[in-house]
């Protein structure tokens, strides 16, 4: 076969993951708008609040079911495409972190269930947001185990590497180690920000929208009470973001030296080095680019730096992950100011949100964050290659090299190529299946079934 | 018990809740299909709020497989790359399907009925694909263990190995009005089900005559009574409730887990495979049971509040809010 399956094994796992990742986004976002909504309803006795509650419960179910099947693909897609590396993760304590996450999965869809076919037989003020509670921890768990797995990937521990790489045996195994490696704490915080930050922008950039073409009263106080918390919520997590990834990028100035040297493109090592803006390496020589002189040794705190040269070319990640992440990082930095300028004009009285150029701006910057999250993630597993657990095994060895999955994995593509946007599609019908006021008269009216 | 033995049984247990609620999913998918007016008020408050449950439990049972068995792992890729995938594309499928189907009001061509019904053939489908892959883990039919592969032509061809498949499937027609309390249907359930044990017993006996063994026939027994029971009027109500019905099944499948401890593939060129040659030693064993253990608990918990919020459901006063769940796990169900 002319094109090598552990191309497409790669392929094929990078295609599913970038369109489960947005699915989740959106699902831990909704989760979290979801419990706020309630606690305000509640604290305030707000009919509004609980208004869009409801209405965000009807495509949460939706993202929960389609995000919950994607996340089980992923996870016999692991086994299916990179077996070795699964017997890997089995022989060791990192199983134990996906199996800790199967149980964060039954909060979640235990309270779920209980929250949205059960919920209206609580009556107490708070029960309801207390059933919403666990779901958004849940789904937040869920995002922060996954994200010690790709921890230990990059920073691996728990058995001895030493012996593994010299002879292909597992022995000194520590099944809690896993849970904390060099990596952890700081991946999760940058995670945790970022993930439910995607989610709550791109629900605050359709609120912003709908709020600007809405002419029903009811309806555009809905749209921007839900534009307040997305709004509220997303400056907070954006400075999270901001401050974890400048902690993540010094952990991996320690323990990623290479990963560092490909994301700033340092050809040599070095101290008071400049940040290079863009460009790429050509030979020897970085070609276009802005150069901002001493900027990287200011961030690295005058230490010295790691240089591509240090390694043998063959070890190199893409050296593309320079651009992504200058782009992660510029966009990130633009979503900053902007959400900031946001608050700020709607904290003054300017009502940003009366203005077509802000809203539209929102909605603008809700799909950057996306993309943000997209390259982030890309600069994160492409910057690991070739290895699958960073220096202990490639993906090459890691990966199943039978020809039988090429058609059922193009399948699949085609399967998610359609799959993503008629989710969204029927997330957007079901939220706007009904309208405003009948969310608005309370839990029973106008109900299809008698869900919540 | 030995202490070896715990991943094994805590896999198989952890297999049997998720088989139990994914064959009464299986039930009212195939009701769906074919019966979709006269039988969804009976099927979707069943199958609404415990299809997010059925799904937790199918990856509960694939995470702890691979907890369990490490070296099992690069075997079942080799074996079942296609399977699996096609496996996870019905998989997204029926999610997909369900969780449209809840909320949808209808609009041009796509309405309730089609996407329940899409939900009902991606469910069956998905149970092929999984009886092929428990039919070879229990027979071996179509597997060659060194070196190892799988041959579909070789499976396919195999009498008994489509025998277990037909048995399954004729169960489960012929256990779905009881389930479901489907009294069109009253008297076909025996006969029915009674064809599909024979067939079922049948297949096993082909596969190998040692299968044939008191948990089996203990099996049998209990699968035929719950259709017995559904004759009557007077006896019906202790196999319709949907708690009992579980339990029992789980009960049913739980007593079958000889045919692949201590060995698996009986038939299999080069077995069969002894189960414990495969299994997680050292550290990793402790941890399993330390964790399955900690989870058995806090998802017993869970389920706890399930179905207490259910019975509260069903408690709630009749009319238009009367939730969907009413009839789920509630002691007066039916």
């Amino acid at each position: 076969m002319g094109f090598p399956m552990v191309n497409f094994d790669r392929f094929l796992f990078a295609f599913t993951i970038a369109s489960h990742i947005l699915l989740v986004s959106v699902s831990i976002g909704i989760a979290l708008l979801l419990s706020a909504c309630e606690f305000l309803a509640a604290r305030y006795r707000d009919p509004y609040y609980r208004g869009l509650a409801r209405k965000l419960t009807r495509p949460f179910v939706v993202s929960f079911g389609v995000g919950t099947a994607s996340g089980i693909v992923m996870a016999v897609e692991l086994v299916n495409l990179f077996p070795t590396f699964m017997q890997l993760v089995s022989m060791t304590g990192v199983i134990a972190i996906f199996y800790v996450e199967i149980f964060a999965f039954f909060i979640e869809t235990i309270f779920l269930v209980v929250y949205v076919y059960f919920g209206h037989t609580f009556q107490g003020r708070y029960t309801r947001w207390a059933l919403s509670v666990p779901i958004a921890v849940g789904t937040l768990l869920s995002a922060v185990l996954i994200t010690m797995v790709n921890a230990w990937m990059n920073t691996p521990n728990g058995f001895d590497l030493a012996v593994f790489t010299a002879t292909g045996k597992v022995t000194g195994v520590n099944p809690w180690a896993p849970f904390l490696t060099a990596s952890t704490g700081y991946e999760v915080m940058h995670v945790v920000s970022v993930v439910p930050l995607t989610g709550m922008m791109l629900l605050g950039g359709y609120f912003a929208y709908r709020y600007s073409r809405s002419t029903n009263a009811s309806e555009r106080m809905l749209f921007l009470k839900g534009l307040r918390v997305a709004t509220g919520v997303g400056l907070v997590l954006v400075v999270l973001a901001i401050l974890a990834g400048m902690l993540e990028i010094e952990n991996l100035n320690k323990y990623q030296p290479l990963k560092y040297a490909a994301i700033e493109l340092n050809l040599n090592p070095g101290s008071n080095l400049p940040e290079t803006l863009f460009g790429y390496l050509s030979g020897q020589t970085i070609v276009g680019g802005l150069q901002i002189p001493g900027l990287q040794g200011f961030l690295a705190h005058g230490a010295t730096v790691p240089g591509l040269s240090q390694y043998p070319r063959s070890e190199w990640p893409p050296l593309i992950i320079h651009d992504t992440f200058d782009a992660m990082v510029l966009g990130g930095v633009l979503l900053g100011l902007f959400l900031i300028a946001f608050a700020a004009s709607w904290a003054t009285g300017r009502k940003p949100f009366e203005h077509r150029r802000w809203v539209y701006g929102f909605a603008l910057f809700a799909m950057v964050t996306a993309v943000i999250m997209e390259l982030g993630w890309m600069t994160d597993e492409l910057g690991r290659q070739p290895w699958i657990v960073y220096n202990v095994m490639t993906v090459n060895a890691a990966a199943n090299y039978s020809s039988a999955l090429l058609y059922p994995g193009l399948i699949i593509i085609a399967f998610y190529i359609a799959l993503v946007p008629t989710t969204f599609y029927f997330m957007l019908r079901v939220f706007n299946g009904r309208s405003v006021d009948i969310d608005l008269e309370g839990p029973g009216a106008g109900e299809k079934d008698g869900n919540y | 018990m030995a202490i070896t033995d715990w991943p094994f049984y805590l896999n198989f247990a952890v297999f049997t809740v998720f088989l139990t609620l994914f064959l009464t999913e299986l039930m009212g998918g195939l009701v769906l299909l074919l019966f979709y007016d006269s039988a969804k008020k009976k099927v979707l408050p069943y199958i609404v709020p415990i299809w997010e449950v059925t799904g937790t439990f199918a990856a509960f049972w694939v995470v702890s497989a691979d907890f369990a068995y490490p070296a099992l792992i690069p075997a079942v890729a080799t074996l079942f790359p296609a399977a699996i995938i096609v496996f996870l594309i019905f998989l997204v499928a029926r999610n997909s399907s369900i969780s449209f189907a809840e909320y949808i009001l209808k609009h041009g061509w796509l309405d309730e009925k089609k996407l329940y019904q899409a939900y009902g053939v991606s469910t069956l489908l998905i149970a092929l694909v999984l009886l092929m892959i428990l039919s070879t883990i229990v027979s071996g039919a179509g597997i060659h263990l060194s070196p190892i592969s799988f041959s579909f032509g070789s499976w396919i061809t195999t009498p008994a190995a489509l025998l277990y498949l037909l048995g399954v499937v004729i169960l489960v027609a012929g256990l779905a009005p009881v389930f479901y309390d489907l009294e069109a249907f009253r008297r076909l359930t025996l006969p029915l089900t009674t064809v599909g044990v024979l067939v079922e017993v049948g297949a096993l006996a082909l596969f190998s005559r040692s299968f044939l063994a008191w948990p089996l026939l203990l099996a049998s027994v209990l699968t035929v009574l719950a259709a017995l029971l559904y004759l009557s009027r007077r006896t019906a109500p202790i196999v319709t409730n949907k708690v009992v019905f579980a339990f029992l099944s789980c009960v049913i499948i739980f007593s079958l887990n000889y045919l692949v401890y201590p060995t698996a593939f009986v038939n299999a060129a080069g077995g069969p495979l002894s189960v414990n040659s495969v299994t997680t030693s050292g550290p990793m064993v402790g941890a399993f049971d330390l964790l399955s253990v900690a989870g058995a608990v806090i998802i017993g918990l869970l389920m706890v509040l399930y179905m207490f919020a259910a019975y509260r459901s069903g408690r709630a006063a009749p009319g238009p809010r009367t939730p969907p769940a009413a009839a789920v796990v509630s002691p007066k169900d039916p």
